[in-house]
């Protein structure tokens, strides 16, 4: 095992600059192999003397022991362990003539004379090997025992460290810091002013840990969790690949929310991604989950071919799995085997192999010249199965409230008394037809129409005439009250059949057809015209306005479903339920004494047609017509059917518009489907045309311990993996997980470089407590909510995160730990923040659909097929928090990729964190942080004590009291900016329409000024760091 | 030899260093800073955008690279490279000993005919380079030019050609050949983003470009390019909010720069340094870019030789000339997207369009930066992302890969030349072929870099433009 570890850190450092290691680096020293001698190893050796027969030179072989212990081609021996000079090893190192020297010329890469100087002192102390660190069983490690200043056992592996360099801990940040990086770290959001007034006023010893448990109950927590987890999985609302289409999967990102509010254990959160459909009994959510899988980028491309984008999508997929659960790059070993991990290639395609039955199109269209017959009719506009339709709660919450609302405002715009009359009207009818709707008795005939003459003459402007309409002799049959219509046989193209009906109701408000004895799997499509007939014979027009049906042909729309069905109702007769179209007449009509209503049908159908019609209105056509009960519905139900003022209708029209959006809580989402598995091959260099590889079977792989294969009657599974990687044998998956929790919460990884624990990567800077976590992790229920309280509750976390300058040059990265790290907050949660600060943010919600925020016009510009149009959400949902906003891999919303946002093509474990002028610009002049300064203004303008005012924005903004310099610099700066918005108020005015909100009353040159004062505390560094 | 640059070794070799930001500032320099100031950072850190190659690896030709991408696929053989035997089989079947086992695009399982180019061709210039009808201003630039007849590409679809000549790779995560060159140069600009990317189209041919085609993948941020939208603000948030005039903007800059002094004050966090930093330079951008797109001091014959109708119009002739105007600022490397070439159809009328689009333009972006002294240290290329089949599907060419033809022109190439050929019906390069990652080598060794030795370390791999491939081609360097 290790060695015991006492300056992990200056060989750490020393990859960074290697000038600061050599006068550091104790001579006594014992030599570690992981970590010493296998980083330079890795970086300056392993490419021509590693796992890489193809590339190995010499015919010598570093990695192994066994192997550097042999002759090489040259009968040189490389290493001899305990004799350094004999070794040629050390020869070549030392070699002063360019072609023996190593690393080679070629290779541009030099070793230090400190390095060299450790080579020589691994050998002389017996060339010990030691197995990579990170694939080493992980064996339960004991609790270190706690000593005074400890919170938990985290601390004693701090500690220890810092006492080895004689560096004491930085003392506890002030109470104020401390809520605000605990509240931003697990929720992405800041504290209220009374969270902070509470947690200053509370002395309770346990204070900050109430915080902690308030913080890890809040909904917010998941979101927060979500925009890491959505990176790894490289969630997306949009394929990726050329047209960039939607893609529908946004309850994925839902169920990632809910897995961490709900604290889902991370083996079960593991299995339902990687497996969910294959779980017995599998549920929605975990069929939900189990998209995944199919998350990779996908395309549509004209002149794909199918077989070289299923290869990218196989080769794509183990990229990201490895790199999510394994933490490891399998990528190189796509082509050949890893030159710096023993990853061979036929591990990639063993781990490629599980997910062969992921049922998925490599070109999702039907070509000529590639047809995939089960693709029949799929459009540039069409979404990419399989899918599963599902309940959204938030859609669900979203239609209620809509529903709510229509009601409220009917009530409150219709008199009672009015309401009362107009249903006394209707008594009588209601009693003999107690759903609402009756058909009525008349007559039908079958009338043949010729299209009226078109023009001949090209250009030629002439006027078209009518159709005209002959009536098919001895057609004509009478209609008794409640009898369908059955034609004898399909109407040809150019007739149709006309309804004459006498409803014996004065007004009718909407118009129905029934299919009630329809064949299921039959087909039908009708066309529907409506036309009232006076008793002159004259005819005038009825205007319909939304309709739907029960059941109806699906007509996408750039990805989704339209709704609704227009004139034209197209069906396929389902097993269950009569299907039925309503059409709401907009506005409803009124028959005077002897008028017939005429209904008009078109269209192929030989199912026998109901037609009904009711006299209450309604604005969503599957409940209108219904008899009303409640209070509200009556109200609802007379402002659309009498419709007493047109401008309320239009409102209730409005509001309609808005809750068809909500698509009666239901949403779709990408699903894994297993199919037959494709066979897999080892492609040889990656290349999807050559099939002379072998075929591979699932497999765990072959350098993790805990292998698992497929036997001839055994295929593993993608369940199989999935529990493998949870399992006691396999200790990488705990690692890498907690590795990526502890950069959450202190800046870096104990381990630096999240995406890699392999041999380029970095030996952990405490090896025993990430093992430490990771057992913890693993062997107690892989509780993800305890083991963030654990990191959050400890000393380590709760120090001062201003760095110490009398340790620049001891621990330049503070990867010791002797302060916290100060971090920039990721790009959604510097939106959030901002939002929040402002009062803006609407947190209320959980999920639903991704959200549109204001973006720069026109920067969809260079996408098509089909082009794209992107509308800013007009509503409250423009004030969501990031995690919900659309995710355009092709074209990322410029504020997330100013601040280092990954379009997710692929999984991303680390975010750069960058610090830009295209960050200035635009916290400086995006709409959002524009709107959200504004707003903030006008909320401290309403704090009554006035010389309270920017002190209440700073407890907002930064959670604490504002100094005096920073009160009187700004106050400065509003006097100033107050002179000049008075002077000019019509750029005031200007300055207050930013953004949706309306402009707040009372003075615009004081709230523009205020908006400056407020523009120059968002945009401060402090607002936007975690400290 | 001593090239041996701790530094840039440590930058290349290790990404940690983005990682940690190694937390008291990079080289030391900021802390030194902070604490000469008592640790009180108010002043910006005072050093231009520097790349991390501080010695060239050898000697710089070109500072900056013009890309002209003819998005789409242009057709090699009804550009540059003229096959009088493909004429002759025009409307026969195409020979099967040729396409035999080849992937093909939107030609998978059909029969396939011979097109000969509808468009007559002219050797132009003392070097007498053949270049067709649709090109007469770029051939009179034909001394100028160096021609490859030869390029292959790995890739058939757009979306990743498009990837494979940008970024050498059809991975994500892979930085854009503007990304490289500003890490390993830095932009001689501070008031410019040092890779604009700007886009136009065309009639029809017309396909989608992905952002990611700019994309500094594992590289900071800090080197992604920036577009330039053709439509609404030319960079975004670079105007001022509305009812914000310039002086306020001013005053709320400095307001800002005074609360992160305070902050300084009390806090050693020399990202803070940065910031405000960034903040005068946010601001310097923003009074830079109306001057810039102020084209009022270019002349009537300037935007008569560009061919522009209306400046600022998001034309690619209007493009070019921006494309000049950035050059002279300092830009590293400036792309313009033509997107306007996919003729699987309709490729006469097609190609005459795209040609009318960018033929102009592009001759007089050349003319204009020759006359002005910087042709000799400016790298344009101008190609698509693949070539087209010299089989016709239907009334166009589909997309092919294994043949096709670019150029070059300006700094360190042999103006007046044509390096390598296809063989006689245009089908595939056969003398002194080119493959995107040996036109990338020789690209970045014009520009003073050695390829091998640009690397950033990113998913356990030293990564580089140019993959585990890459050579030089002498022949077409001066």
């Amino acid at each position: 095992m290790l060695t015991r570890l006492r300056h992990p850190i200056w060989f750490a450092v020393s990859l960074v600059g290697c000038a600061t290691l050599s006068a550091a680096e104790p001579s006594a020293e014992s030599v570690s192999f992981n970590r010493d001698i296998r980083p330079i190893m890795s970086d300056t050796c392993f490419h021509c003397h590693g796992f890489d027969a193809k590339t190995r030179k010499g015919g010598l072989r570093l990695d192994l022991r066994a192997e550097a212990l042999k002759a090489g081609k040259s009968g040189e021996i490389a290493i001899i362990p305990g004799k350094p000079d004999e070794s040629e090893v050390m020869k070549r190192l030392f070699s002063k003539d360019e072609d023996d020297v190593m690393p080679s010329k070629e290779s541009h890469k030099t070793l230090t004379t400190a390095q060299k100087e450790l080579f020589r002192r691994w050998i002389q102390q017996g060339a010990v090997y030691e197995a990579h660190w990170a694939y080493v069983p992980l064996k339960p490690s004991n609790t270190p025992t706690l000593l005074a200043g400890d919170r938990n056992a985290i601390d004693p592996f701090i500690r220890t460290k810092l006492a080895e360099r004689k560096i004491t801990p930085s003392p506890e940040a002030s109470k104020e810091k401390l809520l605000r990086r605990v509240a931003l770290d697990l929720t992405g959001l800041p504290p209220t002013p009374a969270e902070m007034a509470g947690f200053l006023a509370d002395t309770s010893a346990e204070a900050y840990e109430k915080q902690v448990d308030r913080l890890l109950a809040s909904p917010h927590f998941g979101e927060r969790m979500a925009v890491w987890w959505l990176d790894i999985a490289r969630f997306a609302d949009t394929v990726g690949f050329h047209g960039d289409q939607n893609q529908r999967i946004f309850p994925y990102r839902d169920y990632v929310i809910n897995a961490f509010n709900s604290n889902k254990p991370f083996d079960a959160f593991t299995r339902e991604q990687l497996a969910g459909d294959l779980l017995p009994n599998s549920t929605e959510e975990q069929k939900i989950a189990s998209g995944y899988n199919r998350l990779n980028m996908m395309t549509r491309e004209g002149g794909a071919q199918p077989k070289e984008y299923l290869a990218k999508y196989g080769a794509e997929r183990v990229r990201s799995v490895s790199a999510a659960w394994l933490g490891s790059t399998f990528g190189c070993a796509e082509c050949h085997d890893h030159k710096f991990d023993p990853i061979k290639a036929a591990d990639f395609y063993t781990l490629q192999a599980f997910f062969a039955d992921v049922k998925q199109w490599g070109v999702y269209a039907n070509y000529a010249y590639t047809p995939e017959p089960e693709l029949k009719g799929v459009n540039n506009d069409s979404p990419f199965p399989p899918e599963i339709k599902t309940t959204s709660p938030y859609l669900v919450k979203q239609d209620a409230r809509v529903r709510r609302e229509i009601g409220e405002f009917a009530l409150a715009k219709s008199d009672p008394a009015k309401v009362s009359a107009w249903l006394a009207t209707l008594r009588t009818y209601a009693e003999k037809n107690a759903n609402g709707w009756s058909s009525p008795a008349g007559s039908f005939e079958i009338q043949k129409v010729s299209a009226a003459a078109t023009p001949t003459k090209k250009g030629a402007k002439v006027t078209p005439s009518p159709n005209t309409v002959t009536p098919l002799e001895g057609s004509r049959q009478e209609l008794a009250a409640n009898q369908s219509i059955t034609l004898k046989k399909p109407l040809a193209k150019t007739e149709e059949v006309v309804v004459s009906l006498q409803p014996g109701l004065r007004r009718v408000a909407a118009v129905r057809l029934t299919l009630p004895v329809a064949k299921p799997g039959s087909t039908s499509s009708l066309t529907i015209g409506l036309s009232i007939r006076n008793a002159a014979g004259k005819d005038r027009k009825v205007s319909t306005g939304f309709a739907e049906a029960t059941t109806h042909d699906i007509v996408h729309r750039n990805g989704t479903d339209t709704v609704g069905i227009g004139n034209t109702w197209n069906l396929t007769i389902p097993v269950a339920g009569t299907p039925t179209a309503v059409w709401l007449l907009d506005p409803p009509v009124e028959l005077a004494t002897g008028e017939s209503l005429r209904v008009t049908l078109t269209g192929a159908t030989t199912q026998p047609i109901q037609i009904s019609v009711s006299p209450f209105g309604g604005y969503d056509p599957l409940t209108a017509g219904a008899v009303p009960q409640s209070a509200a519905e009556q109200a609802v139900a007379y402002l659309c059917a009498v419709q007493p003022t047109r401008a309320d209708f239009e409102q209730v029209k409005m509001l309609a518009a808005q809750l068809r959006e909500y698509r009666r809580g239901t949403a779709w989402s990408l699903i894994t489907e297993a199919r037959p598995p494709l066979t897999v091959r080892i492609l040889p260099r990656g290349n999807f045309q050559d099939q002379t590889g072998p075929i591979v079977l699932p497999a765990t792989p072959s350098f993790l311990p805990g292998y698992r294969e497929s036997t001839a009657t055994q295929r593993l599974t993608r369940l199989d993996l999935a529990n493998w990687l949870t399992s006691k044998d396999n200790p990488i998956t705990a690692r890498t997980v907690m590795n990526r929790l502890w950069q959450i919460f202190h800046g870096n990884g104990l381990s630096i470089a999240l995406d890699d624990l392999g041999s380029q990567g970095e030996l952990p800077s405490h090896p025993e407590l990430l093992d430490w976590l990771a057992s913890e992790f693993r062997d107690h229920g892989w509780d993800v909510k305890k083991m963030a309280r654990l990191m959050v509750t400890s000393r380590t976390y709760r120090q001062s995160s201003s760095l110490r300058p009398e340790l620049k040059d001891l621990d330049p990265a503070n990867r010791l730990l002797a302060s916290q790290n100060p971090r920039r907050l990721d790009a959604e949660f510097i939106r959030d923040n901002a939002l929040a600060i402002a009062g803006l943010l609407n947190s209320a919600d959980i999920g639903g659909p991704s959200v549109k925020p204001y973006q720069p016009d026109g920067y969809y510009e260079p996408l098509q097929f089909p082009n794209r149009n992107y509308v800013t959400n007009k509503d409250s949902e423009q004030w969501r928090r990031g995690v919900y906003m659309h995710w355009q891999r092709m074209f990322l919303h410029p504020m997330l990729v100013n601040f280092d946002a990954p379009a997710r093509d692929e999984c991303v474990a680390l975010r750069n964190s960058s610090n830009t002028p295209q960050q200035a610009l635009t916290l400086l002049n995006d709409p959002t942080f524009v709107e959200a300064a504004r707003v903030l203004a006008t909320r401290v303008l309403a704090t009554p004590i006035k010389a309270d005012r920017l002190n209440q924005a700073f407890r907002l903004a930064v959670g604490r009291e504002i100094k005096p310099s920073e009160k009187a610099s700004l106050e400065k700066l509003i006097s100033d900016q107050l002179v000049y918005y008075t002077a000019n108020p019509a750029e005031a005015t200007k300055l207050l329409k930013v953004g949706l909100t309306p402009p707040p009353p009372g003075d615009p040159a004081l709230q523009a000024a205020w908006t400056q004062a407020c523009r120059a505390i968002l945009n401060s560094h402090e607002v936007i760091t975690r400290y | 030899m001593p090239t041996y640059d701790p530094i840039a070794h440590a930058l290349s070799i290790n990404r940690r260093t983005f990682l940690t930001r190694s937390a008291y500032g990079l080289g030391g320099a900021a802390f030194a800073m902070l604490a000469a100031k008592g640790l009180a950072a108010t002043t910006p850190a005072a050093h231009p955008a520097r790349g991390i190659i501080h010695e060239p690896h050898y000697p710089i030709k070109a500072k900056r690279v013009i890309y002209l991408c003819m998005a789409g696929g242009p057709s090699h053989l009804e550009t540059f490279d003229w096959k009088p035997e493909l004429k002759r089989l025009d409307g026969q079947p195409f020979p099967e000993s040729f396409t035999k086992g080849q992937q093909l695009a939107q030609l998978q399982n059909t029969v396939l005919k011979a097109r000969g180019s509808f468009i007559d061709y002219k050797k132009w210039g003392k070097s007498g380079l053949e270049i067709s009808d649709l090109f007469p201003h770029i051939g009179s630039q034909a001394d100028e030019l160096c021609i490859i007849r030869s390029m292959q590409t790995e890739q058939i679809n757009h979306d990743t050609a498009h990837a494979f000549m940008n970024t050498g790779s059809i991975i994500k995560g892979r930085p854009s050949m503007g990304s490289w060159l500003l890490y390993g140069l830095g932009a001689e600009t501070e008031e410019l983003p040092g890779f604009i990317v700007l886009t136009s189209t065309g009639k029809t041919g017309l396909q989608p470009i992905s952002s990611r085609q700019w994309s500094s993948g594992a590289l900071p941020s800090k080197y992604q390019g920036i577009l330039f939208q053709s439509k609404g603000e030319a960079v975004h948030y670079i105007g001022n909010p509305q009812g914000v005039c310039q002086s306020t903007q001013r005053q709320v800059v400095d307001e800002i720069r005074r609360l992160n002094g305070t902050l300084a004050e009390e806090t050693v966090d020399p990202e803070i340094a940065t910031r405000i930093a960034q903040y005068e330079l946010a601001f310097k951008m923003q009074t830079s870019v109306p001057d810039l797109l102020d084209f009022k001091n270019e002349s009537p014959k300037t935007l008569e030789n560009y061919g522009i109708k209306e400046v600022g119009d998001g034309s690619f002739a209007s493009n070019c000339l921006m494309a000049r105007r950035l050059a002279e600022r300092g830009v590293r490397m400036i792309q313009l997207y033509h997107r306007a070439w996919d003729h699987h159809g309709g490729i006469e009328d097609g190609m005459r369009s795209a040609a009318k689009d960018v033929d102009k333009a592009s001759a007089a972006l050349i003319a204009d930066l020759k006359q002005r002294g910087m042709l000799d240290d400016t790298l344009i290329l101008w190609g698509g992302e693949f070539g087209r089949t010299p089989m016709g599907q239907g009334s166009g060419r589909d997309h092919h890969i294994l043949g096709f033809s670019v150029f070059l022109a300006g700094g360190g190439i042999k103006a007046g030349t044509v390096y390598g050929a296809t063989d006689e019906l245009g089908y595939r390069a056969v003398e002194n072929n080119v493959p995107v990652h040996d036109l990338h080598a020789t690209m970045l060794a014009l520009m003073g870099i050695e390829h091998t030795r640009l690397t950033v370390k990113a998913q356990g791999l030293d990564v580089r433009l140019t993959g585990i491939a890459g050579k030089q081609v002498k022949g077409i360097m001066a």
